[in-house]
């Protein structure tokens, strides 16, 4: 973690019963980072950001954003904190810069040329009535109304539904210069390929209580390791499975893939018995790290 | 408070009060030039008296109960009560059903302030419409040949526009203390009926006429404006429930979570 917590949170929970909500969350983010909080739909991940924002109140537990209590200093917390939620719902009557308008009203005011910076940026279409645009376009408004009065914390929820791959690409090189800035970042997904590019560390919650908070560079050093070896000839997978460390042995004809932890000794050791053409190390894929820690129920 | 908040809420039911208050006026005018032709050939109808108090008295022979019963009676606390409340459940529910008001409230604003804001807005369509009841009452009564003075026709106004008020606050608290748009507009409508049946029928057992005094209608019309002119009980009564439901509505918005 960088810097002081600009989020921190105390066992916070939120219970609406039928083991649904938020358990026991305690979590720190620091200034400057870009944090990603990920897990499936129903994890806990909008829960957490509404309670952050005062929108909802927690059944046990505390959290301070930038110091400051989010209970009883949640006004001055949201001047300080730009918001996008995951369900982005504007007036349908209204054109994007009706709405920029109003919130830029409601927060006393804000720097033109940011907010046309960001229009431009986005390629925003800040005349036509929100009800006529389509998702991704929506999405855009939402986006500059979370960055336009320049916030020291950005929580957005799912923030890249529905952009296309440019308007992503822009988003995250902004994304960038707002960390660069020592202005931090709490993004959501429940996919990792979406935040990977960005994010440095990275908190992954499973109905509702925290799975793993690290950095995606520790993550992938406790992965497990994968090597595919080319043999001369076909080889039998029964020899390798018992190796010490071995976790997984696939062969197609004459070429095996191993999965394992720890040492690879003993694997080279077995595999310079037979002819090898070619050895090529195979990095889990993040998004299966990722998955198995969604899928085990009690790690 | 949020003026903003305010303007956009008038802002985005303005078309709608607008209309309103064309309407009342129009039918205002038609009532007032219907009764030189039609009122005196009705007269008072023998009615029994349950079916008499629906109507206002029934008294269509003169103008004033022509108008108490054509327009004072039904029409003008229906139409503005049906305003009042689905103002006050749009801007509150309604915008909390469709998701809006999460994005509002992550902006650095108080609930209460942003709840009196729209409680502002929801006074101000209840005023446009209750001054339109009060130009179309005067040339309606006028083009009716006159015979009911400004100050009981801007009594009617004020004691209408005291109703709206009421009603706007009571759909308030049931919408921004639930957040569902069902219990704001279906639990106020449910209250204003029962009060108009209240009102009309208590007063014939008189052992349950003292219900009437828990009727919003019996506070505007119990003291016949349009006949006798303001009745301050009545102005008093639904001034304080006005505010009462009000403080009601911030007090239970302010304490619950926003729903998802």
């Amino acid at each position: 973690m960088g810097g002081a917590a600009v989020i921190s949170t105390n066992g916070l929970s939120k219970d609406y019963g039928s083991g649904r909500g938020l358990f026991g969350l305690d979590l720190e983010v620091g200034a400057g980072e870009i944090f990603g909080f990920l897990g499936p739909n129903g994890a806990g991940k909008s829960t957490t950001m509404r309670l952050l924002l005062d929108l909802i109140r927690p059944t046990s537990g505390s959290a301070c954003i930038l110091g400051l209590d989010t209970r009883r200093e949640s006004v001055e917390i949201r001047r300080r904190v730009g918001f996008l939620p995951g369900d982005l719902a504007l007036y349908p009557k209204l054109t994007g810069r009706n709405v920029l308008d109003y919130f830029a009203e409601l927060r006393g005011g804000v720097d033109a040329r940011t907010r046309a910076s960001l229009a431009e940026r986005f390629d925003a279409d800040l005349d036509r009535p929100l009800g006529q645009l389509s998702t991704g376009n929506r999405q855009k408004i939402g986006l500059i109304q979370a960055f336009m009065h320049e916030p020291e914390l950005l929580i957005l929820d799912e923030p890249i539904a529905g952009l296309d791959p440019l308007v992503q690409r822009s988003f995250h090189s902004l994304l960038r210069e707002v960390a660069a800035e020592g202005r931090t970042v709490f993004l959501s997904s429940h996919t990792l390929s979406e935040v990977e590019h960005v994010t440095s560390r990275l908190a992954i919650l499973r109905q509702g209580r925290l799975v793993v908070t690290d950095s995606l560079e520790n993550l992938r050093k406790v992965a497990v390791q994968r090597l595919e070896i080319e043999f001369a000839e076909p080889v039998d997978a029964a020899e390798f499975r018992g190796l010490p460390g071995v976790e997984t042995v696939e062969v197609n004809a004459r070429i095996m893939t191993i999965g394992f932890e720890g040492s690879a000794d003993a694997i080279v050791k077995a595999v310079a018995a037979h002819e090898v053409l070619a050895i090529r190390p195979r990095e889990e894929d993040l998004e299966e790290i990722f998955l198995r820690f969604y899928g085990e129920p009690d790690r | 408070m949020s003026w903003a908040t305010t303007r956009l809420a008038l802002h985005l039911r303005a078309r709608a009060a607008v209309l309103a208050a064309l309407g009342f006026v129009a039918v205002l005018l038609m009532v007032g030039a219907l009764y030189p032709a039609v009122g005196h050939t009705i007269g008072k109808l023998n009615l029994p008296p349950s079916v008499a108090n629906l109507l206002g008295g029934a008294d269509y022979g003169t103008i004033t109960g022509w108008f108490r019963s054509e327009i004072a009676t039904i029409y003008a606390p229906l139409v503005i009560g049906a305003l009042a409340v689905t103002t006050a459940t749009g801007l509150t529910a309604g915008e909390e059903e469709i998701r809006i008001l999460a994005l509002v409230l992550a902006q650095p604003i108080r609930r209460s302030g942003l709840l009196t804001a729209k409680a502002v807005a929801v006074g101000a369509v209840v005023l446009a419409i209750a001054a339109a009841v009060w130009v179309g009452l005067i040339s309606g009564v006028a083009l009716g040949g006159g015979g009911i003075g400004l100050s009981h026709i801007t009594a009617l106004a004020v004691q209408l526009a005291l109703f709206g008020f009421a009603s706007g606050a009571l759909a308030l608290a049931l919408g921004a203390g639930t957040g569902r748009r069902a219990v704001g507009n279906g639990g106020a409508a449910a209250i204003l009926v029962a009060g108009w049946l209240i009102n009309s029928f208590a007063p014939l057992v008189s052992a349950i006429a003292w219900l009437r005094y828990l009727s919003l209608f019996y506070w505007y019309a119990g003291h016949d404006p349009l006949g006798r002119g303001v009745g301050v009980p009545g102005l008093v009564v639904l001034g304080s429930v006005s505010v009462a439901l009000t403080v009601t509505a911030v007090f239970a918005f302010d304490r619950r979570d926003l729903r998802a």
